[in-house]
């Protein structure tokens, strides 16, 4: 039985069983019950559809029928792989580096030498030498959503990073996620676990790269807790090959005087599905995300973030930004839950999309649900056009057209990462939206 | 002869505003065109600048002796025009400095020259700020964001200084400002003056006239020039508005 409005999740069913002595960790009890506990909690809910509210921005009858198979760890290794890096990128960030091929941790591309205050390991490792405290670590959330339940049931490998109490990470640590031609008709599952003790702090940079006409499925699920006093940032780059379907979900636990923030840029995959689920838990805490989408024909991005404020004196700032080429579709739905206690909320969200041409679909959908009397929130969305004033101001003073054009887009997508202090971040998202830009300008 | 305009007729959304209008510029002049509102005056600047909307449906713009009518906006100004705006356009997250150098260096590509190197473009665009006394904090500051109405005017002047045009059209530049800026603005334009070079003043007051003094004034009404003279004229518009002037452009 599946819910309603939810697609049969049966052909999963038999992926999973077809794929049980492959799966990583097969020799481990309890890995293998919560697999499967998992596996049964997906099958009673099903593949959310369109008609499901939160869904009907990306249509999951593409993955209806189960095509996209496990991939065992074997048949994952890709020695092209290395002229996928972003070489000069990975020179630039000087601190640890975890790389998955096809969903597998990718040893001799990695770099994860040991830092005092730091436990940072792969999962399927971590697994293996500690199994009794990898339980603990892996049983944490229960998150209702069927996705994240298939994803625990059929995951290959992911990151476990532990910040120590008081730990401050001098330098990013970077996940990368590089996808080749052996993923084909694959799906790749990575789950990260990452906890950020008392009054530590850590940055990540989490990429995702790919090779255009791959047809796979990369799903990663991280969990996240921030201790209280505890703060950590996340830059993530989503560059897919253009005929994958990522979904990326992150649910962060918040302690009390927490900061959170998460950037992010879409640009690749042919239906992507990015989910960022703070919850504030303790009071004075702050979440920033922010990010932009860039979407073309035959490229859809759905960006869904749900906060839940249950606790009061915490903010939450969110501003996104999506660009539109002709045939690209897009949607932010950002929604905001400020529960009844959590008074003095300060609650602000702002979607502005640019469509360069007629025949592109901008969605914007803010939901707030406020039980709180005392709070402040906000939200504002626009769908427009690129100013044709100012585009005539730019050509009387020498621009061309596709200059002029080019620079309005890149200042509308700079503004999102303005204040990213981490400069090769910055000037990543910036190379990558520009990229884009001339191909489309 | 820098400007001919011939039996111009431009259309906007279907509406004919400017009927058959006619004037020359010659080199080393600058001419100023008076009028009341809804006369044409803007209509005629984004005729000359090739703004996109503004239909000619009659009549030649021919400027150095080339067609502008075949030109894209941008590559008049490559030619040597700009254009002062009656409202500068705001533009977020484009720094003054980016924009400028963007400007410049699309122009220099224009004409076949190498950008110029960033180092003596800071140089000469911190130099031309210091001239117009803009304040060199401005140059960070996004495009005409938050400026106020003088800053942003005292910006076109920066502009138009480092851009170097042999004809400028100041689309009235003056409306909005108080005395201080009129002056900056004043001296912008008279700094622009050059055997070599023209301009033409577009503006609804004579008060700007008095600091930068024509060598002929027009009045434009119901889309023609319906009389020209020297700086007398603008004086005795100011004194006596334009109901002595036949707007009809009949022989009185």
């Amino acid at each position: 039985m599946t819910e309603k409005n939810h697609f049969d999740g049966a052909n999963y069913v038999t992926n999973f069983n077809a794929a049980s002595t492959e799966l990583p960790g097969s020799s481990v009890a309890w890995l293998n019950d919560l697999r499967q506990s998992s596996m049964t909690a997906f099958e009673n809910v099903g593949l959310p559809g369109p008609k499901v509210e939160e869904w009907k921005y990306s249509n999951l009858n593409i993955l209806k029928s189960g095509q996209y198979q496990f991939l065992n760890e074997s048949s994952s290794q890709d020695l092209q792989i290395d002229n996928l890096c972003d070489k000069e990128f990975l020179k630039d960030i000087k601190g640890a580096k975890v790389v998955f091929c096809n969903g597998y941790y990718h040893q001799s591309l990695s770099n994860i030498s040991a830092e005092p205050g730091i436990t940072l390991v792969n999962l399927n490792e971590y697994i293996k030498v500690g199994p009794k405290d990898a339980q603990r670590l892996i049983h944490q959330k229960k998150s209702k959503s069927s996705l994240n339940a298939l994803n625990a049931a059929l995951m290959s490998d992911g990151v476990v990073l532990i910040v120590e109490q008081g730990v401050k990470l001098s330098e990013p640590i970077q996940i990368i996620h590089i996808n080749t031609e052996m993923a084909t008709a694959k799906a790749l599952r990575n789950r990260h676990y990452i906890q950020i003790e008392k009054n530590a702090s850590a940055q990540i940079i989490e990429s995702y790269i790919g090779v255009d006409g791959v047809d796979c499925w990369s799903h990663t699920v991280s969990e996240i807790n921030v201790a209280d006093g505890a703060s950590l940032e996340i830059y993530q780059f989503q560059n897919e090959g253009n005929a994958t379907i990522h979904t990326n979900e992150a649910i962060i636990d918040l302690g009390e005087g927490t900061t959170f923030k998460h950037c992010s840029l879409n640009i690749g995959g042919r239906l992507s599905r990015t989910e960022i689920k703070p919850t504030l838990k303790g009071i004075n805490s702050k979440i920033e995300l922010r990010g932009a989408f860039l979407s073309r024909d035959g490229n859809s991005h759905d960006v869904f973030t749900h906060i839940k404020h249950m606790v009061e004196q915490c903010d939450s700032e969110q501003n996104y930004r999506g660009v539109l080429a002709k045939g690209g579709k897009s949607a932010f739905q950002g929604k905001v839950y400020v529960a009844k206690d959590a008074q003095l909320t300060n609650a602000n969200q702002s979607n502005k999309n640019l469509i360069l041409e007629r025949g592109a679909e901008a969605n914007s959908k803010p939901e707030l649900l406020i039980y709180a009397d005392d709070v402040k929130c906000s939200h504002g969305a626009t769908v427009g056009e690129l100013d044709q004033e100012a585009l005539f101001y730019l050509k009387t003073r020498g621009l061309d057209q596709a200059a002029a054009k080019a620079l309005l887009v890149e200042a509308f997508i700079a503004e999102v990462y303005e204040d990213v202090v981490l400069e090769p971040v910055k000037c990543k998202y910036l190379d990558l939206a520009r990229k884009w830009l001339e191909a489309e300008l | 002869m820098m400007l001919e305009i011939k039996d111009l007729h431009v259309e906007v959304a279907g509406q004919k505003i400017l009927k058959g209008l006619n004037l020359t510029i010659n080199s080393g002049e600058v001419h100023a065109i008076m009028g009341p509102n809804g006369a044409g005056k803007s209509t005629l600047s984004y005729a000359i600048c090739g703004k996109q909307g503004y239909d000619i449906t009659q009549g030649s713009i021919t400027f150095k002796g080339k067609d502008f009518l075949q030109l894209e906006a941008n590559e008049r100004a490559g030619e040597g025009v700009f254009l002062g705006f009656q409202y500068p356009v705001e533009i977020p997250g484009v720094s003054n400095l980016n924009f400028l150098k963007a400007a410049l260096n699309s122009i220099r590509k224009y004409r076949g020259q190498e950008d110029m190197a960033a180092i003596d473009f800071l140089k000469l665009i911190r130099a031309k700020a210091a001239e117009l006394e803009m304040d060199p904090e401005m140059l960070k500051r996004a495009v005409n964001v938050g400026f106020s109405g003088g800053e942003k005017k005292r910006n076109e002047m920066v502009q138009m200084a480092l851009l170097d045009p042999i004809f400028s059209v100041l689309d009235e530049t003056d409306s909005g400002l108080d005395i201080d800026a009129l002056r900056i603005v004043a001296e912008g334009i008279n700094r622009m003056r050059d055997p070599k070079k023209s301009i033409l003043v577009i503006t609804h007051y004579q008060r700007l006239l008095d600091y930068v003094v024509p060598d002929f004034v027009h009045v434009l009404a119901n889309g023609k020039i319906v009389k020209s003279g020297d700086k007398a004229l603008a004086r005795q518009l100011e004194k006596e508005g334009y109901t002595g002037i036949d707007v009809d452009g009949q022989a009185a």
